[in-house]
């Protein structure tokens, strides 16, 4: 039984990691119908911006992750602004071209800047080691996660669901046509959006440094995860990609312990029953 | 150059002069001086080409990608190692051509390979790095008789059986395996949990463990296998609590996985445990130390080369590989196997003197051959031409500030089969 939660707990912080890479894409998806398939070198982007700047800079981890936040909600815009806007009207395969040579172009240009080696964190003494609770014995890392995940969570759903701005995001994903004819600044709310998306990709990227990895190819490793959460939540739905990612997350670590033969099949099985079950995914709406 | 050239032109001229005279009667004065010409000039051309062939050593190795850093290491090793021993031997220039495998990709080496031998006419070739890669030159190495030093690929059974012109100068993976069992067994850890990668390479591990160690009295608590892609380890972390062995037995790839398992090993609480945690040099390669940072700490490895390794040549040559090359990275064990390789091919290159590069007397001449290395004492085997060395012991720790791997425990002179 204590096995059973710390493995509950366990997947659950790395499905809410999956969900804060993921949710930009799904909503940018959403709403623009543009693939970004590059969305991932954001993360990686997040990752050494993060590392960098402890570092060299002596930034404490915090402070680093905000930075991360920051640098890559800004290079984001300048991105959309001098490339991706003019392939909105494009068809899918010319995005997913585009944006896979942007993919290949970050990975080499990471390469040239930062080096091909792995790049190690140290976080706080305070996230390192583990914690008692009810008898479990459990990582703070993982905690943190966690707490950080949610709060992410409810500021997104909040965002969403209650301000004027969620309104207008929500009207975009639904109609974009209507939403622009009723005088929404639509391009503007996108650009929002957009660089919202991104820097929490790069929040991600930073927040995952000490529990996965960081080298130039985190894009190709990690791309897959951030897909199905997307395909499986169901694009353009926040509280689906969050259900999609922690049903990942969790259905991950148990298929490992359960059925280590299996290995990291279980989650692609997974993927394809919710995808015959549902094509539009979890909380998509049928097209 | 050119004395060489004209020396080696007058002693023939004067013995064709004399030889014509003797023979021929009376011979016109001009038809003869003209012969003469031609003859020394074609003489000339001959030695010219004698004293300047070159040896050509093929490069397939991996310059790009996750593994990139491999062959700019190598590239270093061999820029020191021509420094330091010069760039001719018996006359011969050693030259090298370059090609990029760019990971295990046995499709586009084989290609690579092919082009070596046919249109750049390698003499030997170093490499190809990742045992899918070696697998997939063999036939090509075999038919065109180029003598192929893996300086990458640890699975057994590839030297010595896929191509007779294959050589060794890395290690393997029984060669680690073995000694690290009994040294387990020596030290009481009994009860051993086993997490390998999910492929060839960890299943071979995992195998001559289980053999090696149950064979001493030791017992597997339980094992693993992990994807090869895999961002996950906390599942495997628990299955390891709730075996609860005296040590862990860990094999990975060099890449990703080895800092994420160490990490993922520490955070689990478990490096704070009497359990211990053994593997393969790979584990601890200079090439990951770094990146590992504190979680590769107590770490008990095997392997053949330590840039701890206490020994003056050892010592000088780390010494002039950091003063160029310490921001690529660390001197490791592949990077001593492609020294070792220059070694071998200087070494067979000189026993063949002024003749014309024959492979099979350097296959000969190589397979058998003994030599002082950085990393020890190592000789080529006479059958198979795989290598025996020495076997470290080797502890993590931080000396000077450096994470190091310090050897505790030789076992001497250890076979690859």
């Amino acid at each position: 039984m204590t096995s059973l939660l710390t493995i509950l707990f366990n997947g659950l912080a790395y499905g809410l990691l999956l969900f804060v890479m993921a949710v930009g894409l799904s909503v940018t998806m959403g709403m623009m119908q543009f693939v970004n398939l590059a969305h991932i070198s954001l993360s990686m982007l997040g990752g050494y911006v993060m590392v960098w700047a402890m570092d060299a800079a002596g930034v404490p981890f915090l402070v680093s992750l905000l930075l991360a936040f920051g640098a890559c909600a800004a290079f984001s815009v300048l991105l959309e602004r001098l490339v991706l806007r003019h392939f909105y009207g494009a068809d899918d395969l010319t995005q997913v071209l585009l944006t896979l040579g942007l993919l290949f172009m970050s990975i080499a240009s990471v390469a040239f800047i930062w080096g091909p080696a792995f790049k190690p964190v140290t976080v706080p003494s305070w996230l390192t080691g583990q914690f008692s609770l009810a008898g479990l014995q459990l990582e703070r890392y993982r905690l943190f996660l966690l707490v950080a995940g949610g709060l992410l969570t409810l500021v997104l759903v909040f965002t969403l669901e209650r301000t004027r701005f969620g309104a207008m995001v929500r009207a975009c994903v639904d109609s974009r046509r209507a939403a622009s004819g009723s005088g929404i600044n639509t391009d503007g709310v996108f650009a929002l959006t957009f660089a919202l998306g991104s820097g929490l990709a790069g929040l991600g990227g930073a927040m995952s440094v000490n529990l996965l990895s960081l080298d130039p190819n985190f894009p190709l490793r990690y791309l897959v995860y951030v897909l199905i959460v997307v395909s499986v939540g169901g694009m353009g739905s926040i509280t689906g990609s969050l259900l999609a990612a922690c049903l990942i997350g969790v259905a991950d670590v148990l298929g490992k312990y359960y059925l280590p033969e299996l290995g990291g099949l279980f989650i692609y099985l997974l993927t394809v029953i919710v995808m015959l079950w549902r094509p539009q995914g979890l909380m998509g709406r049928a097209a | 150059m050119p004395a060489l050239g004209a020396g080696c032109v007058c002693f023939p001229t004067t013995f064709l002069s004399q030889h014509k005279e003797t023979t021929v009667q009376l011979p016109i004065q001009r038809r003869t001086t003209i012969r003469l010409v031609v003859a020394a000039a074609g003489l000339a051309i001959s030695a010219m080409a004698m004293a300047q062939e070159t040896i050509k050593v093929g490069l397939l190795l991996t310059y790009s990608g996750s593994s990139g850093v491999g062959g700019q290491l190598a590239d270093h090793a061999i820029q020191l190692f021509q420094k330091k021993y010069g760039t001719t031997v018996a006359g011969k220039k050693i030259e090298f051509v370059k090609r990029d495998t760019t990971g295990p990709n046995p499709e586009v080496v084989k290609r690579l390979a092919q082009e070596l031998i046919v249109r750049e006419k390698v003499h030997v070739m170093i490499g190809p790095d990742f045992t899918p890669n070696v697998l997939a030159v063999a036939p090509l190495v075999t038919e065109g008789k180029v003598p192929t030093i893996q300086t990458g690929a640890a699975t057994s059974g590839i030297v010595g059986e896929r191509s007779p012109y294959f050589l060794r100068t890395f290690f393997s993976i029984p060669q680690l395996i073995r000694p690290l069992a009994e040294w387990a067994v020596k030290n009481d850890l009994k009860k051993t949990y086993v997490v390998v990668a999910d492929y060839g390479p960890g299943h071979d591990s995992e195998a001559q463990f289980n053999k090696a160690y149950t064979a001493l009295g030791g017992t597997i608590a339980g094992n693993s296998r992990v994807p090869v892609r895999n961002p996950e380890f906390s599942s495997y972390m628990q299955r390891i609590k709730d075996a609860n062995p005296d040590a862990v037995l860990a094999f990975f790839p060099l890449g990703e996985l080895v800092p994420q398992f160490l990490k993922a090993y520490a955070n689990a609480g478990l490096k704070d445990t009497k359990i211990k945690l053994i593997g393969t040099a790979d584990m601890t390669d200079e090439g990951l130390l770094d990146a590992s940072g504190d979680t590769s700490l107590g770490v008990i490895t095997s392997g053949p080369y330590s840039d701890a390794h206490d020994s003056p040549e050892n010592k000088a040559l780390v010494a002039d590989f950091n003063a160029v090359a310490s921001k690529i990275g660390r001197f490791n064990a592949s990077a001593v196997a492609v020294w070792d390789a220059l070694r071998l091919i200087y070494d067979g290159v000189a026993a063949q003197g002024n003749a014309k590069f024959d492979p099979d007397k350097f296959m000969a001449f190589t397979r058998g051959h003994s030599f002082d290395s950085p990393r020890g004492p190592v000789t080529i085997d006479k059958t198979t031409g795989d290598i025996t060395q020495n076997i470290y012991i080797r502890r993590v720790e931080r000396q000077d500030g450096v994470l190091k791997n310090v050897e505790m425990v030789t076992f001497p002179n250890v076979p690859a089969k």
